[in-house]
């Protein structure tokens, strides 16, 4: 084991990859020779050297369209997406191409790639730099999503992504890649669509994802000690694939759930488990499904209303609170 | 040897041929089976076995033809939804493609992708794209991974003259140029940017050629209807690639003969244009080209026979051929063959 | 719900529905014998498996049909616009009183559990289909949540509570459906058998030789170890050849002597209950298969995956009391076997060795066991000299067995 901050799990996770496997490629902006803007990448030219490490011009399209002409032709690129807002600047190699070149080829072609990208808010960067956009990818057929909380996760999700051999959108949050945490050392993967169980608890089941899953345990730690009210924290991992059981599992304990979400309210993530839940453990359900969410509302930037929008551990504490009195 | 696009009095030196026999009739037999596989789907599309809509390539056969001949089996092409003539041109069955538009089981993509989508990788044939501009940079991504891979691969793209004017266009050249991919990029021009004279929505008089100075490129432009000039041009650009020395840009001057896509009966094209072109008709120019070779008549009409029996036959495999079955719902949406988003 | 004919045993496929124990309307509580069913090998009482209302019979008495099929239909009261079947003893059906208010508890889980409760506070899905499931009306229940809502941890806690007060140190566990029929089978065996109870001491020294020798490739191989208790099996088997009457059912002033011994292993479920698997032919069988079916059928029993078929059939009952080092234990007759034999702990003790040489003093395992018998179909000597018999063939055979 070793400590590393979340930035540093995912230079390291590249670089695992990349050793294992020379097929694995990676390219986007300034993630080369300046190591990223977010310093994610720091030491992967020096060690792979600017023919698997490249750093491309300001053309999204591009970057997404080579990773998949690339992964279709038997390399495993990895492309980053310095800002998950401009996913939408090259939506369409996302959600037209890469999600559904395997299916309308009757099976022909695969895409094995990843897209990182630095996602969510709370960097006070304003509102085309902080949005949370990790429910987009979610709606669109074919791909897979994944968005970790810890830099463990980050390290054994991305390499689970690498291996994957389906198109995978990997959501870091950006405000996230200074937490420090405990990370196993040596050749590390996890499972994509497994989520994890990090606080039990017998009043309301708590699904969180990202930048949310420490903020929901500490409101968890808080409303146990000051209101008696115990609250079990499931951190999903995964949007896509889902691991619907286990969220089913939990919520059927407590008969109580909560989604703390970083998406603007509608069809943020929450609203998909809630659906799920309502119709498929109606009769387990002592009281309503709360989502915790950010306003439907573009992120101001002033860090007084970023966090004000942002769910904090205060509102969620606040509103889990009022829900149960 | 004076050859301008359309110029009647092609002069027929067999001294110093550098195509040769072998290829002009490969030339020839590609560009009949384009023209007739085309001209089946239209038929059966006025059948209504053929549903929904079709880019036709019919007019545009000698650029498929063409760069089709100057390929090797294992480099890649890409094109768009107009892709019907260049999916066949690489090698793939009639029977798949018609199989295909008429959604039935033995289509190529199993009757879930369509007209617009055709692939066939095992011929390299890597996809026809409906967005406009998106294969581009995809094109380029392959282009990338042979040369990444050290296996002189050469990526061919084909598209419109209106995709000179989306964004994945520029995106793409830029990218081509600056890491020296083996790419092709061949613009099709055929005048018309669906509906519109593309000469109204664009910036300069050839929208392909008369950019290519903005990415560090040769201006190429080629009379789409001679494909023996189309596979000379094409020969030197692969070759170019293949050597190492970057990407380039053509822009192939062609008509289409139908509309835009069966919806699109033409109506915009002023009088006597159509007639114009189809006097310079591919197949019937080079038709003549065969015979001014020294081709007998009897052997280019036994060929044509031949073409169109292979088309009859296919026709009538893909009319038995069955509607996919509900399984196929569900298949291929993860490489694992399955589909599943939850446990 | 549907009630389906259940898997009786591996190699049965069909059941005969013998007894019906409810009809068509009546309440049926979860753990109460709802019908019999008998095939060739065994005749089995089985429970409902939730509660609710009989709605509908479709195999009727004496009818066989094949395992799995659906034989009634219990409604599991979360439909809420059922209409009332009464159960009164007028036995007629009262649809026009389906909607009234009705006090009568064994109406509750049939009507329409109602949104609110009386006090206007919400009921949620989950209280109401725990209120119906059990036959409980909210009006029993206090609400703990926001302004007196019933919710999910009241009714938990009144079901663990029952309908009795807890507030003066004393809980109530109610006999669940095991512990039921455990009772019922002691008094019942008890009451038909005068026990009479006999005991020899056993001096294990050579079992014991047998199992170190053994022990622990035994344990690597297998991944269990080697207790007496096969020992002791193998040791039945052989000298039950010269007491046929101990290998017996009474039935009807009867004796009825088996040649093949079904040895029953009493197992017990972690402090939950008893529970009896047969090992058939077991005359048939080596130390070494003793002993891996013995341990086959407790871990089965433990892991509740017993067939009928492993239950049926014994002729005598072994019941290994000794884990926990008892001196010695009186065991109940597991009817209509003739007898039961308890194995008591095994520990060091001083015992005299005779010898031409005098007599000495050595540490040997020794250990009690201790046999049960059915005064009817046996007297004191018979029971006695077959006791010796054991305790000699434990005591003087050369065991020699190999690992298979």
């Amino acid at each position: 084991m070793a400590e590393l901050t979340y930035r540093e799990a995912v230079a390291a996770a590249i670089a695992q990859e990349m050793r294992r496997d020379e097929n694995v490629v990676f390219l986007g902006e300034d993630i080369g020779a300046a190591g990223g803007v977010f310093k994610t990448t720091v030491g992967l030219l020096d060690e792979f050297g600017p023919v698997r490490v490249r750093d491309t011009p300001i053309s999204e399209q591009a970057i997404l369209g080579a990773a998949m002409g690339a992964a279709m032709t038997g390399l495993r690129p990895i492309a980053e997406i310095m800002f998950s807002d401009f996913l939408a600047v090259c939506w369409d190699i996302v959600a037209n191409q890469m999600a559904k070149a395997r299916y309308m080829t009757d099976g022909q072609v695969s895409v094995p790639l990843v897209v990182r990208t630095a996602n969510g808010g709370g960097s006070r960067f304003g509102a085309q730099h902080s949005q949370s956009v990790e429910n987009w990818a979610m709606t669109i057929p074919g791909i897979k999503v994944v968005a970790p909380s810890t830099p463990s996760d980050v390290k054994g999700l991305f390499a689970a992504a690498v291996r994957d051999d389906n198109p995978v959108l990997f959501f870091e949050q950006k405000s996230l890649y200074a937490s420090k945490g405990e990370v196993p050392e040596g050749d590390y993967v996890e499972d994509l669509g497994k989520a994890k169980i990090l606080r039990e608890g017998n009043d309301l089941t708590i699904v969180a994802l990202a930048l949310m899953v420490p903020r929901a345990l500490e409101a968890a730690d808080r409303l146990e000690k000051d209101d008696g009210i115990s609250a079990t924290v499931l951190d999903l991992r995964s949007l896509v694939p889902l691991d619907t059981q286990t969220i089913l599992t939990e919520v059927a304990k407590t008969g109580r759930l909560v989604t703390v979400e970083e998406n603007p309210r509608l069809c943020g993530w929450g609203a998909e488990i809630s659906s799920i839940v309502a119709e498929e453990m109606f009769y387990e359900l002592d009281g309503p499904i709360v989502r915790i969410t950010t306003p439907h509302i573009p992120l101001a930037s002033a860090d007084h209303l970023e966090d004000l929008m942002i769910p904090s551990v205060n509102r969620i504490y606040d509103e889990i609170r009022r829900a149960f009195s | 040897m004076a050859k301008k696009p359309g110029n009647k009095s092609y002069q027929v030196d067999l001294a110093n041929d550098d195509i040769g026999e072998e290829v002009r009739i490969n030339l020839f037999r590609l560009q009949l089976e384009c023209r007739h596989v085309e001209q089946r789907a239209n038929d059966l599309f006025l059948q209504n076995l053929i549903k929904g809509t079709s880019h036709l390539g019919l007019g545009q056969e000698a650029i498929a033809a063409g760069f089709a001949g100057a390929m090797e089996s294992d480099d890649y092409t890409f094109c768009t939804y107009r892709g019907h003539n260049h999916t066949l041109a690489r090698g793939a069955s009639m029977t798949g493609i018609l199989g295909e538009l008429m959604g039935r089981e033995c289509g190529l993509l199993g009757g879930k992708g369509g007209s617009m989508h055709l692939t066939s990788v095992e011929h390299g044939a890597m996809g026809s794209y409906a967005i406009i501009g998106a294969h581009l940079p995809i094109a380029v991504g392959a282009a990338w991974s042979s040369q990444y891979r050290g296996s002189s691969q050469v990526t061919v793209c084909f598209f419109g003259d209106g995709t000179t004017n989306i964004g994945a266009f520029h995106e793409a050249l830029n990218m081509a140029q600056i890491w020296k991919l083996p790419v092709v990029f061949v613009c099709e021009n055929n005048l018309y940017m669906e509906y519109t004279p593309i000469g109204n929505v664009t910036a300069v008089e050839n929208p392909a050629a008369d950019r290519a100075g903005a990415y560090g490129l040769e201006s190429i432009i080629v009379d789409g209807n001679d494909a023996d000039e189309v596979y000379r041009v094409a020969k030197k650009a692969i070759t170019k690639a293949r050597d190492g020395q970057g990407p380039s840009l053509i822009e192939a001057k062609t008509y289409r003969y139908s509309g835009h896509s069966r919806a699109d009966p033409g109506d915009y094209r002023p009088d006597g244009e159509l007639e114009s072109w189809l006097e310079r008709d591919p197949v019937k120019s080079y038709r003549q080209r065969l015979i001014d070779f020294g081709f007998p008549n009897q052997e280019i009409d036994l060929l044509e026979q031949e073409v169109l029996d292979r088309v009859d036959q296919a026709t009538e495999t893909a009319k038995n051929s069955p509607p996919p079955s509900e399984e196929a719902i569900v298949t291929d949406v993860w490489a694992d063959g399955g589909s599943s988003w939850r446990n | 719900m549907n009630v389906i004919m259940p898997q009786l045993g591996e190699t049965v496929e069909e059941g005969t529905v013998s007894i019906w124990h409810k009809k068509v309307g009546d309440t049926v509580v979860a753990g109460e014998n709802l019908f019999d069913v008998s095939t060739d090998k065994v005749e089995m009482e089985i429970p409902a498996s939730t509660s609710g209302e009989l709605l509908e019979i479709l195999v009727q008495e004496g009818e066989t049909v094949a395992i799995g099929v659906t034989l009634a239909i219990i409604s599991d009261g979360s439909k809420a616009n059922e209409e009332l079947v009464s159960a009164t003893s007028e036995g007629e059906k009262n649809s026009s009183n389906t909607r009234s208010q009705s006090t009568n508890r064994s109406r509750i889980a049939k009507e329409k559990i109602n949104k609110r409760d009386s006090k206007g506070n919400p009921l949620s899905p989950v209280v109401r289909r725990l209120l119906a499931d059990n036959n409980i009306s909210p009006d029993d229940l206090n609400g703990s949540g926001s302004g007196g809502r019933i919710t999910r941890g009241d009714v938990l806690s009144y079901l663990n509570n029952n309908l009795a007060n807890t507030s003066n140190g004393q809980k109530i566990v109610p006999f669940d459906s095991v512990r039921k029929l455990t009772a019922e089978h002691m008094v019942r065996s008890k009451a038909i058998s005068p026990h009479v109870l006999q005991a020899v001491e056993v001096d294990y020294f050579s079992v014991n030789r047998a199992r170190m020798l053994l022990g622990k490739a035994w344990k690597e191989q297998y991944g269990f170890s080697l207790t007496y208790l096969p020992f002791i099996a193998k040791a039945y088997c052989q000298v039950i050849k010269d007491f046929p009457r101990i290998n017996a059912h009474v039935v009807d002033e009867s004796l009825i002597l088996f040649d093949k011994v079904n040895l029953g292993i009493a197992v017990d479920l972690d402090f939950q209950g008893l529970v009896v698997p047969v090992i058939k032919n077991a005359d048939d069988k080596s130390v070494a298969d003793l002993a891996k079916e013995i341990w086959s059928l407790s871990d089965k029993a433990r892991n509740k995956k017993l067939v009928p078929d492993e239950m049926a059939g014994g002729t005598y009952t072994i019941s290994n009391s000794g884990t926990f080092g008892s001196l010695i234990t009186a065991p109940v007759i597991n009817q209509p076997q003739v007898a039961i034999l308890s194995t008591d702990g095994v520990k060091k003790r001083p015992v005299v060795l005779e010898s031409d040489m005098g007599d000495s003093i050595a540490i040997r395992p020794v250990g009690v066991l201790a046999q049960s018998f059915d005064h009817r179909a046996i007297d004191g000597a018979y029971s006695a000299a077959f006791l010796k018999r054991i305790r000699d063939y434990l005591q003087d055979e050369d065991w020699d067995i190999d690992l298979n």
